[in-house]
């Protein structure tokens, strides 16, 4: 019912990918990942889980930093904090969209803990660098006993608080592929305060232009906080690849994304209101996309 | 006019540094040798019947020193008054809200009393629940208090001048309804207290206490021990706003551990107990009607209000006289109808909030006249200005209002905003609201009432101030400093503020209703003339002067009109001292003696001195496809007498006016059918963020106030009765949606706005 004192738990700190998946494989259900703690610590304390095993990944290097990939995209480790993507120039430059989202995160003692792979692990549908990763065409990297794989960011999320990680996996880094020549995006979250709250609804979108920056050739819209996951709207992109985009086609594109939304009645909004302003956030996020690549 | 040479001045607070540097200890922070942790199992329930604790579990759990619930306490009933003592420090036969503390432990640290708490069982028959006042009043209706046999706590219905006249005359009259929600208090610190008991069994606590008066005089009698039997140190305190002034079950349960283990005992909560369970504002049901004459004078006014305040009456008696008497300022209305009631239910227990209920019933005042002003197409600006109350004004109640600057504040809010110009090009989604309200600088209560201020004389020539009024952040320690140092002729680093603590300080009667200021302040005006009255006695025959002849000024003593025949304050002080063996204290007391007590039963006589006035202009923009309302710029035009801390004063006028922006358009405690609340958390209780603030500005209209301290009046809660009406107005203006239920929310505004398509 009320939050509770912190459980009794024990605190490991390996130095490498591998110690961790050990003390994982040693520990099994009763042992867990722990990055920034922002979402794990408050779990425990209202006892939804009850690990007495914490495998902090804090001291593995290899997992932290934002680089620039020879083939011109960004890796991003898992690790690296949401106040660090927040100051990045690199993001700031060739993932807009991703520091759109950063940057409306929270609160600044938060960002200065909480990390890019934790909010995506955690996966609550509200999570805000989803939308704009997925909108990104982002990757991925998974390391686990067996090996590494890569995952689309669209393919990552199974369900509320559920991924396709299993077991012993972690979250390794997060790779935003380089970006495309007239081609811009953008992330638009809907709060009733102005910061330390979730998104009532949050809308990526990412468009890419002809040569004459007239016609769409390429999109993709995410939507966060509106169905059991964070989901990509291909029907929306639809209406927008090969076409002009101008306020009929914007237009007509939000309508549909309306229509995509599966979200839940709560607390913080109606059903309805939701979709009524995926609606708007996905018009606004599209014509805030186009914005960055009149300019750019 | 004198010139001051401390007052005035925006000096640096006395707590400042310590503060920004976190070296302030709350109670929270507090240890003592042998300190036990105390907790507080809570009821899932918001009504049921306490049918068996079983506590034996929890007792026999290793490092659990005590356990209780409340047959371990007297069963003697506490309240405001003494037809409503409807409490108790625990619940024995039943519980009344979600959240209700039923047992307490003490054990050797957290953990265990955590654990202890899941070993009480409570066995309970869940009982229906009242949730809203239309529940209360319902024929039928499960009772909730069980010292009282009817849901209405407490009524009251006020006749000033002549009603029916006053509507016979007028030209247009307008009726409107308007709600509004449950909120939570809002301060930062969450309760928490540390209570020894020595060997005498007398008993020290120190809690996050706004009024440790009150939570004194209601813990001593609940407890059945006199008054001295139980000492009382204010530590520091994280805020207020009137969530703060009773006894909790947090203080009892922490006295009585503390009794029965012989060891302290401290009890600090988590901030989702006192969103679930603690003091929040009453939701309200009002009904206004407004008679005014064709150029919008007001000729008369009806008004309706049930409140809904949850299990028991604590303060609530106040909030309907509040809200009644006070309908008389700050607009001329020369008759008024009231009826108010208060009734109980099984929400979370209310006080009140910043403003008292004066902030609802302006609410409500300034939305009516705002839309009797656009039906009748007076000038918003006019219609204030020419129902404002002058000086020199009795209201229709007795209410002698001495100085009032509201014609200025208007003027002044309205030029500063820019109304003129935006009425020749109105901004799409842009409008600007107006409200403005009054509060009085402290009422007299029966029973104590006085403020009392000792100066203790160091021999260094320092000062050491004491005072009856509480530091809960307001800043009003610094304001005495001030007027201790004015006063004496002192720098303002010569005073240094003492401890608040029942031994040696005579507590005021409570820390409300902008009375600090004004009565305290008074009081160290007489305290620093008592000491410099016995430091002149000393002085003076080695001038060769009398008494009175002595002057104070730039650390200095010296004969009136003869700078050069006198000493410095250090050497009066060492003549004192060393000479006459005379080591002083000043000491000064002061209460408005010459107005009335509060008179429940009819709301009439002169209530109050020092009314401060307040014209709030905000500028808003409305996103007409979210919904959502951004406040853009605030100015208040703020006439609270002579400012003896203008920065402060800014803080004051800018944090009530920044708070109610939360209560107009974000926060609202919610209940399932069950009368659980939904969002005890800061994730989903909606409190805004400095990021939520407008930009600010104060300007100040100086007058003197003929009773108050150097011409001063109380502050800082006219801004908080002035700020729901003017956002609502700023709405409306913005984009012809009036909301009269509070909260305004996007989906209510969204809907407001279909509505008005569909027309
Ligand atoms: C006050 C407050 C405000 C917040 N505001 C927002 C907001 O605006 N938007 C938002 O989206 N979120 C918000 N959050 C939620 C939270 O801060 C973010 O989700 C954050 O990014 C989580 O990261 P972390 O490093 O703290 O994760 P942790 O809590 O350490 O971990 C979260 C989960 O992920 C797992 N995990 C972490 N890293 C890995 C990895 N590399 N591989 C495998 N598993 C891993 C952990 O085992 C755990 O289950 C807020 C939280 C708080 C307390």
């Amino acid at each position: 019912m009320f939050i509770r004192r912190l459980p009794k738990f024990e605190y490991h700190a390996p130095e490498s990918i591998e110690g961790a998946i050990n003390l994982k494989l040693t520990y099994g259900e009763d042992g867990r990942y722990i990055a920034g703690g922002t979402d794990l610590l408050i779990a425990m304390k209202k006892r939804e889980v009850t690990p007495h095993h914490l495998i902090s990944l804090s001291n593995i290097d290899t997992l932290k930093g934002i680089s620039m990939a020879d083939d011109g995209g960004i890796r991003i480790g898992a690790m690296t904090t949401l106040g660090e993507i927040e100051r990045s120039e690199l993001v700031k430059r060739y993932a807009t969209p991703l520091w759109d989202a950063v940057d409306v995160m929270a609160s600044t003692q938060i960002r200065h803990l909480a990390t890019i792979g934790g909010n995506l692990c955690s996966a609550v549908p509200s999570a805000d660098s989803a939308p704009p990763l997925i909108a990104l065409r982002a990757f991925l990297k998974i390391l686990g006993p067996s090996g590494e794989k890569t995952v689309p960011v669209e393919n990552f999320f199974k369900g509320p608080k559920e991924t396709v990680l299993n077991g012993e996996e972690i979250l390794t880094s997060i790779l935003i592929p380089k970006v495309d020549e007239n081609s811009g995006g953008c992330y638009r979250k809907l709060m009733r305060r102005k910061a330390m709250d979730l998104a009532i609804v949050g809308v990526a979108a990412w468009i890419k232009l002809d040569q004459e920056k007239k016609r769409c050739i390429d999109a993709r819209v995410a939507l966060g906080a509106v169905a059991p996951t964070p989901i990509r709207v291909e029907e929306v992109e639809k209406r927008l690849i090969g076409s002009i985009i101008d306020e009929t086609s914007i237009g007509e594109a939000a309508k549909i994304a309306g229509t995509q939304c599966r979200p839940i009645t709560d607390i913080r909004a109606s059903a309805e209101y939701r979709c009524s302003m995926v609606e708007v956030f996905t018009k606004r996020a599209v014509l805030g996309a186009m914005d960055r690549i009149m300019a750019g | 006019m004198k010139t001051y040479s401390v007052v005035g001045k925006s000096v640096e607070r006395t707590d400042a540094r310590i503060k920004v540097t976190g070296q302030a200890y709350y109670a929270g922070d507090l240890t003592a040798p042998g300190m036990l942790h105390g907790k507080i199992l809570r009821s899932p329930l918001a009504h049921g019947r306490i049918l068996n604790i079983d506590t034996s579990k929890a007792k026999a759990l290793p490092g659990v020193m005590a356990v209780i619930t409340g047959r371990d306490f007297p069963g003697i009933p506490f309240g405001t008054r003494p037809d409503i003592r409807d409490q108790l420090p625990m619940p024995i036969t039943k519980v009344h809200h979600f959240g209700e503390g039923v047992a307490a432990v003490a054990a050797v640290d957290e953990d265990t009393a955590e654990e202890a708490l899941d070993l009480i069982k409570v066995d309970y028959e869940e009982l229906p629940v009242v949730l809203t006042a239309e529940d209360a009043l319902a024929p039928g209706a499960p009772l909730v208090n069980e010292f009282k046999n009817s849901n209405i706590a407490y009524a009251s219905d006020f006749m000033f001048g002549d009603v029916e006249k006053g509507f016979k005359e007028a030209y247009y009259i307008k009726e409107e309804k308007f709600s509004s929600q449950r909120v939570s208090v809002g301060f930062i610190e969450p309760h928490a207290c540390l209570a020894q008991v020595d060997s005498t069994g007398r008993i020290l606590l120190q809690g996050s206490k706004q009024s440790p008066y009150i939570t004194w005089r209601h813990m001593c009698r609940a407890l059945d021990i006199p008054l001295s039997k139980m000492r009382i140190v204010n530590p520091f305190v994280g805020g207020g706003f009137s969530g703060k002034h009773d006894p909790f079950d947090v203080d009892f349960a922490a006295v009585r551990l503390a009794q029965i283990t012989g060891r302290p005992v401290k009890i600090v909560l988590n901030y989702d107990e006192v969103l679930a369970a603690y003091r929040q504002r009453n939701a309200m049901d009002a009904k206004l009607r407004i008679g005014v004459k064709k150029n919008g004078e007001i000729t008369a006014l009806y008004a309706e209000n049930i409140l809904e305040g949850g299990p028991i009456s604590g303060i609530g008696p106040f909030n309907i006289y509040y809200f009644g008497a006070f309908l008389n300022i700050p607009y001329k209305i020369p008759a008024i109808e009231y009826h108010g009631k208060l009734v109980y239910s099984n929400r979370a227990p209310c006080g009140t909030v910043r403003g008292q209920e004066i902030v609802l019933a302006q609410f409500c005042i300034d939305s009516l006249l705002h839309m009797v002003g656009e039906d009748l197409g007076i000038d918003q600006v006019e219609l204030r200005a020419i129902n404002a109350v002058p000086s020199n004004w009795v209201c229709a109640n007795g209410i002698v209002v001495d100085v009032s600057g509201l014609s200025e504040c208007i003027e002044k809010a309205s030029e500063k905003i820019g109304w003129k110009e935006s009425r020749k090009e109105k901004k799409e989604g842009r409008g600007i609201g107006f409200s403005c309200a009054s509060h009085p600088s402290g009422p007299r209560l029966g029973g104590h009432f006085g403020s009392a201020v000792m100066l203790k004389l160091l021999e260094d020539g320092q000062v050491i101030i004491t005072q009856g009024a509480t530091e809960i952040g307001q800043g009003s320690n610094t304001v005495f400093c001030q007027m201790a140092a004015e006063e004496l002729g002192l720098p303002f680093e010569y005073i240094i503020q003492g401890v608040s603590d029942s031994d040696t300080t005579i507590f005021d009667s409570g820390m409300f209703g902008d009375r600090a200021t004004y009565w305290d302040g008074n009081a160290t005006i007489a305290a620093a003339r008592d000491l410099k009255k016995q430091l002149a006695e000393i002085v003076a025959p080695s001038l060769n002067a009398k008494p009175e002849e002595i002057e104070f000024e730039n650390k200095r003593v010296f004969v009136r009109g003869e700078p050069a025949r006198g000493m410095d304050w250090l050497q009066a002080v060492r003549k004192a001292y060393y000479e006459k063996g005379a080591p002083l204290y000043g000491r000064g007391n002061w209460a408005a003696l010459d107005i009335d007590i509060v008179d429940w039963k009819t709301g009439k006589g002169n209530l109050v001195h020092g009314l401060d006035f307040i014209a709030t202009a905000i500028e808003v923009a409305v996103d007409r496809e979210t919904g959502q309302v951004e406040l853009i710029k605030a100015v208040h035009g703020d006439d609270a007498g002579q400012p003896i801390n203008p920065a402060m004063l800014e803080g004051q006028v800018n944090g009530g006016s920044a708070h109610m922006s939360g209560h107009a358009l974000w926060e609202e405690s919610l209940y399932d059918e069950k009368g659980r609340v939904l969002n005890y958390s800061w994730r989903d209780y909606k409190q805004p963020t400095a990021m939520d603030a407008p930009e600010y500005h104060v300007e100040h209209i100086h007058t003197h106030d003929p009773y108050g301290p150097f011409g001063a009046k109380g502050a800082g809660e006219a801004s908080s009765c002035s700020t729901i009406a003017a956002i609502a107005n700023g709405i409306y203006d913005a984009i012809g949606v009036r909301i009269k239920e509070l909260p305004i929310t996007p989906e209510k505004i969204l809907k407001g706005l279909k509505e008005k398509e569909g027309k």
